[in-house]
């Protein structure tokens, strides 16, 4: 288009009215001239108009055709479509609300599961030049790459590297910050001395931890720690002189050196610490524990690196292979150990890191691309199920669309108008939903990472879940509105005009292509619900599975005692206070203490035999008095401990039946000697209790011994008190708090739990996906129903006059309800038969998901196509009934 | 849509009639149609309306001015004029035709 045209163009643009009368005027003047001339050549005046239509031409269609010549074509259109679509889809509110609820649900759930997957597996971290980083692993022939070093490992890596820049290490951390009253517990992250250096984020104030403060003991100035800008502002209220102001963690001071600007997240996008301190400070923050010391018995650290410029992964997995076995020697004397390792093929490898590392990610990698596939299909059904309302209507619009046509609009014309109303419904569903999944996707993430104490994902809208939602909106958009835009558009004009929306001939295609949509709808909806139906199973067979304890009223309440001063006998006499004082509130009935929390994912392992015999691997904890009475544990033989099983009164140890049926079979256990492999120390067997779940609950209850608090290796337990309670949550929650305060001020606040809690954080995938699975379900029941019933009634409607006929020339009512109803009976006949079969095919990708239940399960299948039954006949018997409602008279007349 | 197609075949041609019709002066719509009409000895009857669409495609081209001035009768009437540009297209078009003509006569002639 020449510029010329364009700037004249712009001009008519302007001056729209003026245009439309001035072309108006020029055709009518000469419109006039002809009617003189033609009434002057002696044309009788009753021709005159047809007269000068004939000489002249449509006017309607040359006014049409200047005015299309002055518009910019396309986008004028486009408005004008716009206009249009807008004023039919308010001129059907039923069919928009039902439109937009559907795809908002579509798009919303599959936006916020996206946003999920960008923020845990695909959003880089924010760092510069971030496709330079590597993650490194270590391969030992077992089933699963591991990503947990050992400090020698990674000290050796650290140490001599040609083909990185930087590696680093590091490890999240709750540390205990001195506050006003107490310690607070602050998520942080051990970091070593390359860690700042290989992430190249400048620091907002001060400084970065260099390798200088990675040495025992810190830099000659002393220890010292990086913070958030987070942290700067709750804890030190932005103030100006931060930097060299003291921090007491752990009891020992540190110096702030820096503060790290808010998009610093470090290198695991599922955490959010506040404090970086420097690795070789573990000895300090973790004391007693002290992750150094334990050399290749401490499987701590997450191992990075950033690439040296120029050298691909290829070169340095080459290297990495190179260095590995002298680095394995190097770390251990223990030959028993590197000979296993060295069977394992052991070898180090990087693999690209630019996304950084979240153990997260290995778990829920798959659960999350299941979910979904799971939208897809939901959306998938959302859009398939419109395309049917729209076409239906497209079948009512019949006769507009004719005289569209016939006054000359071409093909392409109508089907681009129908397509724009299909992208209004597309972009506004996209919108509304890009308006929650941000809400939704913040909960599944709460969800997903809830048993993970201090684990945090950012799962906000970014360019790519912009893009995606856009792709998503469009593609909505040509699946809604292309086939019943082609499909209404298709024929020849004079049969559409004279027949309207009256009965006539039955063309094939057109009666096939709806009921293929709607049985495909069908097939989809059918297949949502049997994945939700055993999903659901699953987790209620899960639930029911039996724990071994009753976990009905019991609330977990966790004190950190490793930073305070009494330990030994001392600490014990303090958590039997503590016990006493729990125990005096209102609805408790027992209290004890335990050391590890059933279900929590922690765990404590050793070797224990009867003597002379082979030591088994048994799962350990370590409980006080009246605990297998408080959890409610069957105690099969012998006694509770007491308060008086102390370290002078001889080990005790109580097996669980497992246990003592693996280490004493066929003997009575009680009483017996039991002996630890590494220690050698003698336990006498004073219980045999029932078996309990240990670490997960998809795994049967493991052998596993107690023994009693007082007799604990460690000198400072932090233990878990274990309340059965009927009273309120709160008031116990707050009697805790005041307990602590009272008797050990320094610690902090202790955190309170239901057992409940700790069950569903344990089942929490299963639970997800039963959760998401049920509602998807739910929704594609009631989408595919509106579907089935919204389509009917339109084609029932058509059909007024045919039954009308029908009825008048003696059809009764039942056999004019049967006629409409058989239509969808079909329809979702065949859809259930395919939608079977699919699920057939593919439920076996559930497998893995599913606890106890074959993918297969026959009373699942029969109990989703029955449910789809209900809903199908429930939306097929409305149209019916109201078709054996016609008056025959009345439907007739309407001819 | 047969009418369409007649109607691009002779919109080349149709455009330059009327590029001539205005040679002499400016003219509003009903007398180019009447000019083409009378100086063909009526043989060229185009359907009149079909003038409009390539009057003012000409003017989008900036082959025309276009203003509204008086008709003979007293009536506002939008007038044609040619452009300088719409000059020179006019002379590239008669030579083209001429050619044209001659070239399809000759032939025509043939025995």
């Amino acid at each position: 288009m020449a510029l010329h045209q364009v700037l004249l163009k712009i001009q008519s643009l302007f001056r729209r009215r003026s245009m439309a009368s001035e072309i108006n005027e020029e055709l009518e003047f000469h419109q006039a001239l002809l009617r003189d001339r033609l009434s002057r050549q002696g044309v009788p005046p009753a021709e005159l108009d047809m007269a000068t239509r004939r000489t002249f031409g449509n006017a309607l269609r040359w006014r049409e055709r200047l005015t299309e010549l002055w518009q910019f074509g396309t986008l004028e259109n486009l408005l004008r479509d716009l206009t249009f679509s807008a004023r039919l889809l308010r001129k059907s509110p039923g069919f928009t609300a039902v439109a937009l609820l559907t795809l908002t649900l579509g798009v919303g759930a599959n936006t916020a599961v996206f946003s999920l997957i960008n923020g845990l597996l695909l959003r880089p971290l924010p760092v510069p030049d971030a496709e330079q980083l590597a993650v490194l692993r270590m391969e030992e022939g077992g089933p699963q790459p591991n990503y947990s070093f050992c400090t020698p490992f990674f000290r050796s890596l650290e140490r001599n590297h040609d083909v990185f820049a930087d590696v680093f290490a590091y490890n999240p951390d709750i540390l205990q910050v001195q506050g006003r009253s107490a310690n607070e517990n602050i998520p942080g992250m051990l970091v070593s001395g390359q860690f700042f250096r290989a992430l190249q984020t400048a620091p907002l104030m001060g400084r970065y931890l260099t390798p200088e403060d990675d040495r025992p003991g810190g830099s000659p100035e002393g220890l010292a720690v990086v913070i958030t800008e987070q942290f700067w502002e709750t804890w030190f209220d932005r103030a100006p002189d931060v930097v060299g102001r003291k921090l007491i963690i752990a009891n020992v001071p540190f110096t702030v050196v820096g503060v790290m600007p808010k998009q610093f997240i470090g290198a695991d996008p599922t955490r959010k610490p506040q404090i970086f301190a420097p690795l070789s400070t573990d000895p300090i923050i973790d004391a007693p524990r002290n992750h150094i010391d334990d050399g290749i018995h401490a499987w701590w650290l997450t191992v990075g690196a950033r690439l040296q410029p120029g050298v691909t992964l290829a070169q340095a997995n080459a290297s990495l292979a190179t260095v590995s076995r002298p680095i394995l020697h190097a770390a251990s004397d223990d030959a028993e150990f590197i000979g296993e390792e060295e069977k394992g093929h052991f070898h180090f490898v990087a693999e690209p890191g630019s996304r950084g590392f979240a153990y997260a990610r290995l778990l829920f990698r798959r659960p999350l691309l299941a979910m979904f596939s799971m939208c897809g299909g939901i959306l998938l059904l959302a859009c398939l199920n419109l395309a049917g309302l729209l076409m239906a209507r497209g079948a009512a619009r019949e006769r507009e669309l004719a005289t569209r046509l016939a006054i000359g609009a071409t093909r392409q014309r109508l089907i681009q108008q129908m397509l724009v109303e299909s992208l209004l419904i597309a972009i506004l569903g996209t919108a509304a939903g890009l308006a929650v999944a941000p809400l939704v996707s913040r909960s599944l993430a709460a969800l997903l990472l809830s048993g993970d104490s201090g684990g945090l994902l950012d799962t906000s809208l970014d360019v790519r879940v912009l893009c995606f939602a856009a792709c998503v909106a469009v593609i909505s958009a040509v699946l809604i509105g292309l086939v019943p835009a082609l499909e209404a558009t298709a024929g020849n004009v004079n049969d559409h005009i004279k027949d309207g929306q009256h009965a006539r001939q039955p063309r094939e295609r057109r009666r096939i292509l709806p009921r293929v949509l709607l049985a495909s709808e069908v097939a989809l909806a059918l297949l949502l619900v049997v994945g939700a139906g055993l999903l659901a199973t699953s987790l209620v067979r899960l639930f029911k599975s039996g724990l071994g304890f009753d976990p009905k009223g019991l609330v977990n309440i966790a004190f950190r005692m490793d930073k305070q001063q009494l330990e030994g006998d001392a600490l014990m006499r303090q958590y039997q206070q503590l016990g006493e004082g729990l125990s005096r509130q209102p609805g408790v009935k027992n209290v004890s203490f335990e050391f590890i929390v059933p279900l929590s994912h922690r765990g404590w392992n050793g070797r224990y035999g009867a003597p002379g015999a082979q030591p088994q691997l048994m799962y350990m904890n370590s409980v006080g008095p009246d605990y297998f009475a408080t959890m409610r544990i069957p105690l099969d033989q012998g006694r509770e401990f007491t308060w008086a099983d102390s370290k002078a009164s001889g080990l005790k140890i109580t097996l669980n039946r497992s246990a003592a049926n693996l280490l004493f079979p066929g003997k009575e256990a009680l009483g017996q000697q039991v002996i630890e492999e590494r220690s050698h120390s003698t336990y006498q067997v004073v219980a045999v209790v029932g078996d309990t779940k240990y670490r997960d609950m998809r795994e049967p209850a493991p052998p596993s011994g107690y023994i009693p608090i007082m007799q604990d290796e460690q000198k400072k337990p932090s233990l878990t008190a274990v309340v059965r309670s009927d009273g309120p949550q709160v008031a116990l929650a707050s009697a805790a708090r005041s307990l602590a305060a009272r008797l050990t001020p320094t610690i902090p606040a202790p955190t309170l739990s239901t057992m409940n809690e700790v069950l569903n954080d344990a089942m929490n995938t299963e639970r997800m996906m039963a959760l998401l699975s049920v509602f998807f379900a739910g929704c594609a029941l009631l989408v595919t129903g509106i579907g089935l019933y919204g389509t009917l009634a339109y084609a029932t409607a058509r059909r007024t006059n045919e039954i009308g006929i029908r009825m008048a020339l003696g059809a009764r009512r039942v056999g004019v309800m049967v006629l409409v109803f058989r239509e969808n009976a079909l329809v979702a006949g065949i859809g259930s038969v395919a939608g079977l079969t699919i699920a057939l095919l593919v439920s076996r990708a559930l497998g893995s998901f599913l606890y106890g239940t074959s993918p297969r399960d026959p009373w699942v299948l029969l109990g989703s196509v029955a449910a789809l039954t209900l809903i199908a006949s429930v939306a097929s018997l409305l149209p019916a009934l109201r078709a054996a409602r016609i008056e025959p008279m009345a439907a007739i007349r309407c001819e | 849509m047969v009418r369409e197609e007649s109607g691009e075949l002779i919109q080349g041609t149709l455009e330059m009639l009327v590029l001539k019709a205005l040679a002499r002066g400016p003219l509003h719509g009903y007398a180019v149609a009447e000019w083409i009409e009378q100086t063909s000895q009526q043989v060229l009857k185009v359907e009149e309306g079909a003038l409009y669409p390539a009057l003012h495609r000409l003017q989008l081209r900036g082959l025309l001015n276009a203003q509204w001035g008086a008709s003979e009768n007293n009536r506002r009437a939008k007038f044609y004029q040619l452009t300088a540009d719409g000059r020179k297209r006019l002379n590239a078009e008669s030579h083209r035709w001429a050619r044209l003509s001659a070239a399809v006569a000759f032939v025509m002639q043939a025995s």
